[in-house]
């Protein structure tokens, strides 16, 4: 019994649940009311709660899609909106409640951040607890805050940008994401500023029937880079959490952006977020993306090449496990001449989990002299388990250079005896293909993160092989 | 003392529904080199498979005895960590694992010791020297994108650094032109002594001009027809199997 | 005003925003009265073929759509049966010619091989009257049902060489039981609008079905082809080549699905897509979808857009042909691997000469 415990605990340190403890918790469920006393919460602009109350509007009027995953179980009357946590925004960690400090603390957020990261944003439940950038940043002009602090302090940065690479009016998620949207994080770089360190924000969902709503707005000036990186994870409760953020990205001529996630949600999560990036002349957004928690995942992010020579890459890995809908994949659009995209998508099942890589290609008529290669590989490590391609393709003019390939199979026979007859067991065997299937992935990562992936890999390998 | 490394006894092995050995019999001593030749289909490579238990291959009669041991159903990660190596016919790519990693994965689980990376390479980066392999293919994933003869040669590499006791090479010469040939083969001389033995699995006799070879093996219809010396060998060359196959 | 039809819907859906689950016709409706169609032409050997007994209507497992299906097994004005036996090795071709007053064709088909029977059905379908004086423009519906008996080996022809006024849909089914092998080719060129729908059922052990297929469009044409294919039983095996070019304003949707079901041990499919776009007003859309809850199977998919190599076409037009000539030739050389699988020398002869009228 004892040894049973003692595996869990360190199968998982992201399942460490803290006691709900909250300064404030909004009742369930979705109304009027709710969404105006959550933004009396947060004493927002009034151009804010006017959003916020439209997009309920929209959320009212759109449907669950037609197609994907069954989102049934999902009642927005069992689950709450706003969680804000017992712990103000602080600059420093030693000002974090110890509860909460501990939980990042075991996730390692403050290690990366003296070794290797230029700035952390915290978020726990539905606030932002912790933020700090470098003051070398900070004198170049770069901004990286909380969301709500910059709807105060930068409307002028944020009101033109905000929820308009992304519409409201997109799918009903996403409204459901105007109106109830909290925390996250917001970067600002100045024209030509080179940011060569990553920053990165971590969102921990502590509360159990509860939602997490960050919004993440990034804007890359002309000629400036950035390098971001998301981390999330959340303990299991037995009852479903909802996760809708919404990521919106500016990447403006000449600039250019990596945009790593590592998503680790816990196994009760539906998650139904929606990234999206606009990019500019000459342009470049990257999306590294390895997707290991949720029960249920829709999760397409999409660049929007509108730019003449922008260009984009998406390199993404979904591993699922029993119990696990992952329907994760792709969306590009190009829209100006010599665009071009590299799509590299990757997905395990295993032990009756189910993945499907959902894409979308448009080249659109005016992208003349544009590329894009996809990849998609999928494997099946059991008969349990499923695996779906379900891609489109749609090519709207001639001078363009498309090509696709997918495959979908098991680990080969020959490649398991090949690597037995070097003396690594059958276990070992299937173990390294899997970590080699994901290097493509984990080499895009930061090290802590390979890692951190690398472990996850091992985590979802045990037990599922033998 | 017994000086047997391996003892294969009237093997019958099938191979989808086909039998393919019918009454193998070999023997190989500490110190020898043979070769099995033979034409194609006679069953050379399944020969090879079998003796490190490829589950594809079904054994329907006869055993295998390694050092005194009956390795005829061992999982072939054991058969290897007793010290049986097989150079492939066609090496598998594994994309995303590299060379080295590879290597120093292989070479802790053969031996249970943990291996220090520089030494290490070091020591890849001298054999590689030695087969005229490209130093920079250490970081390149195991055999992706290879050519056949960089193949082969990474064969050979991984050959001499899990020195093991027994080398199987099947067919590890074919497709090579003939430098690639003497890389082989001196990568052999490289790994040979008195304390293991080598099997080399062909279908011609090209890569015996470097080497001093002990026996030559006849292989046809599943069986060894004949054993001789190194002139047996030559004789084939001039002949081929026709006699042997009329039977 | 009558809704709008939705027809050749995929079996698994994605966002409608993608424009591909389905296809609407927004300029056409279906007909409702179906006057008498007789111009068929069949070859074959006496006792082979019977037409005018009514095919029983079991229902399609997909097809291309309700309302066309009801329409065959309530309006049909040909119903022909064609039995392959051992005996008949011989080939059967039946002939649809779209003249005079024969301007509307309801057809339902039945093929059946039985238990190791050998042979090639041809089924062509074609516009003889000049299209300017059309008073009524050419309609075909068309059901065809392949039933594939043990080890038997039958392969079908489906040539489509209708006007560009014409609509042409058409529904194809096959059942294939232990090691047989059912094998499909299309020529898909006529058609304002031309929707076709396949689906093969590779119930059986050993069961191989394979599709092979060419399409054309010009002007505003419209195809639109959705295959499906189930992978039931152990080691069956499906090949898909789709291989097409666009003119002027023509689209095209493809949608191919091989769904690998629990149990198909060791099957293999691949699914090979390519589309040759001549203008920049073409457009090419594709969903070639791999559905899979099968662990021991090998699928591929691959599919890929562009215009011709201008390589290519400067190097034909460095040996005088000219700029339409070559590309006349890239086409049929790009289409070649697949007519040369015809036998019929007239046929292909035919075909040929048909894609340099329509590319003209």
């Amino acid at each position: 019994m004892k040894k049973t415990n003692v595996e869990e605990i360190n199968r998982n340190i992201y399942d460490i649940k803290n006691e709900d403890k909250y300064e404030f918790k909004i009742r369930k469920g979705l109304t009027p009311d709710i969404i105006a006393e959550i933004s009396n919460q947060k004493q927002e602009a009034e151009w804010m709660r006017e959003f916020r109350l439209k997009a309920l509007e929209v959320y009212n009027s759109l449907e669950l899609p037609t197609w994907g995953p069954d989102l049934s179980e999902l009642n927005m009357d069992e689950i709450a909106t706003y969680v804000k946590p017992k712990s103000k925004l602080n600059s420093s960690w030693d000002d974090v409640p110890d509860d909460i400090k501990n939980t990042f603390e075991s996730l390692g957020i403050p290690e990366a951040e003296r070794k290797s990261l230029a700035g952390v944003g915290a978020q726990y439940d539905s606030e932002v607890v912790y933020h700090s950038i470098k003051e070398e940043l900070v004198k170049q002009g770069v901004i990286y805050t909380d969301m709500e602090t910059a709807v105060r302090d930068y409307p002028e940065l944020v009101k033109p940008y905000f929820m308009k690479c992304v519409s409201v009016r997109d799918h009903k998620f996403v409204a459901l994401h105007g109106a109830v949207w909290s925390g996250g994080s917001f970067v600002y770089v100045p024209k030509g500023v080179k940011v060569d360190i990553p920053l990165q924000s971590y969102f921990r969902l502590n509360s159990p029937e509860a939602g997490q709503f960050e919004h993440t707005l990034i804007i890359v000036d002309e000629g400036a880079s950035l390098q971001f990186v998301e981390g999330c994870s959340a303990p299991k409760y037995n009852k479903v959490n909802l996760h809708a953020g919404c990521v919106e990205l500016y990447v403006k001529d000449n600039a250019y952006l990596r945009y790593s996630t590592i998503e680790n949600w816990s196994k009760n999560m539906l998650n139904l977020n929606t990234k999206r990036a606009i990019v500019g002349k000459n342009a470049q957004v990257d999306w590294v993306s390895g997707s290991f928690g949720s029960k249920i995942s829709m999760l397409y992010p999409m660049s929007i090449l509108n730019g003449e020579g922008a260009k984009t890459e998406f390199t993404g890995i979904s591993f699922a496990g029993k119990g696990q809908n992952l329907d994760n994949g792709f969306k590009v659009v190009h829209n100006a001449p010599n665009t071009s995209s590299v799509i590299d998508g990757k997905s395990i099942s295993k032990n009756g989990g189910t993945c499907t890589y959902r894409s979308l290609v448009r080249i659109s008529e005016n992208a003349k002299n544009s590329k894009c290669s996809v990849s998609c590989e999928s494997l099946m490590l059991d008969s349990l388990s499923k695996s779906d391609t379900i891609p489109v393709n749609d090519i709207r003019t001639d001078d363009v250079e498309f090509s696709h390939e997918a495959k979908i199979g098991k680990i080969s026979d020959k490649t398991i005896f090949y690597l037995m007859s070097r003396g690594l067991s059958e276990e070992d065997a299937k173990a390294m293909i899997v970590r080699g299937f994901a290097y493509p992935i984990s080499k895009e990562l930061p090290i802590e993160y390979a890692v951190e992936m690398n472990n996850l890999i091992n985590l979802e390998l045990e037990g599922a092989i033998g | 003392m017994n000086n047997t490394l391996l003892d294969i006894r009237d093997l019958y092995v099938n191979a989808e529904g086909q039998e393919i050995l019918k009454g193998l019999n070999l023997k190989i001593n500490k110190g020898e080199v043979h070769i099995v030749m033979g034409p194609n289909g006679a069953g050379k490579s399944t020969l090879a498979h079998s003796i490190l238990n490829n589950p594809t291959y079904e054994k329907e009669n006869g055993e295998i005895i390694f050092e005194e041991e009956d390795i005829t159903d061992s999982k072939t990660d054991e058969i290897a960590r007793k010290g049986i190596f097989m150079s492939f016919q066609l090496p598998e790519e594994i994309p995303g694992v590299s060379v080295t990693n590879f290597l120093k994965y292989a070479r802790n689980k053969m031996t249970g010791k943990p291996v220090r990376l520089m030494p290490f390479k070091e020591e890849i980066r001298g054999y590689m020297e030695q087969l005229d392999i490209n130093p920079s293919n250490m970081e390149r994933n195991l055999n992706v994108g290879f050519s056949g003869g960089e193949k082969k040669k990474n064969e050979i590499l991984q050959m001499l650094v899990l020195n093991p006791k027994l080398a199987i090479l099947d067919e590890t010469d074919s497709g090579l032109d003939v430098d690639a040939i003497r890389t082989v083969s001196k990568g052999i001389q490289m790994y040979k002594n008195d304390e293991n033995a080598v099997l080399i699995i062909t279908h011609n006799a090209k890569i015996l001009e470097n080497l001093k070879v002990d026996y030559v093996h006849i292989l046809v219809d599943g069986k060894i027809v004949k054993t001789g010396t190194e002139e047996l060998a030559g004789q084939i060359e001039k002949e081929g199997y026709g006699k042997y196959k009329l039977e | 005003m009558m809704d709008k039809i939705r027809l050749n819907e995929t079996p698994v859906r994605t966002s409608v925003k993608f424009g591909i689950n389905d296809i609407v016709l927004d300029d056409f409706t279906v007909p409702e009265e179906i006057t008498a169609f007789d111009s068929v032409t069949i070859k074959d050997r006496a006792g082979q073929v019977t037409t005018n007994e009514r095919i029983k209507d079991t229902s399609l497992i997909y097809g291309v759509g309700e309302i066309l299906e009801d329409q065959v097994n309530e309006q049909s004005n040909q119903n022909i049966k064609i039995v392959m036996d051992q005996k008949n090795q011989e080939n059967v071709e039946l002939v649809f010619d779209f003249q005079g007053k024969d301007h509307c064709l309801v057809d339902n088909i039945e093929i059946l091989a039985e238990e190791g029977s050998k042979g090639t059905v041809i089924l062509k379908y074609k516009s003889s009257k000049d299209n300017a004086d059309l008073h009524e423009k050419d309609y075909h519906n068309g059901i065809c049902r392949i039933k594939a008996k043990k080890k038997s080996d039958i392969r079908v022809i489906v040539i489509n060489l209708l006007n560009e006024d014409s609509r042409n849909f058409i529904s194809l089914e096959s059942n294939v039981e232990e090691s047989a092998k059912v094998d499909i080719i299309t020529v898909d060129f006529g058609g304002r609008s031309s929707v076709s729908n396949y689906y093969v059922n590779l119930e059986k052990n050993n069961s191989e079905g394979n599709i092979n297929s060419i399409y054309l469009g010009k002007e505003d044409q419209k195809i639109d082809i959705n295959y499906m294919a189930h992978l039931y039983g152990e080691k069956t095996n499906i090949d898909i080549e789709v291989q097409g070019a666009l003119k002027d304003r023509a689209t095209k949707s493809f949608k191919g699905t091989l769904d690998f079901k629990t149990g198909a041990k060791k099957a293999k499919g691949n699914e090979n897509e390519f589309c040759m776009l001549l203008s920049d007003k073409a457009k090419s859309k594709a969903l070639p979808m791999l559905l899979c809850t099968e662990e021991d199977v090998e699928g591929n998919h691959s599919s890929a857009s562009g215009k011709v190599d201008s390589k290519e076409l400067f190097y034909l037009m460095t040996r005088g042909f000219s700029q339409k000539e070559a590309m006349k030739l890239i086409v049929k050389a790009k289409f070649s691997h697949i007519i040369e699988r015809i036998e019929q020398e007239e046929l292909r002869e035919e075909i040929l000469a048909e894609i340099d009228k329509r590319l003209d």
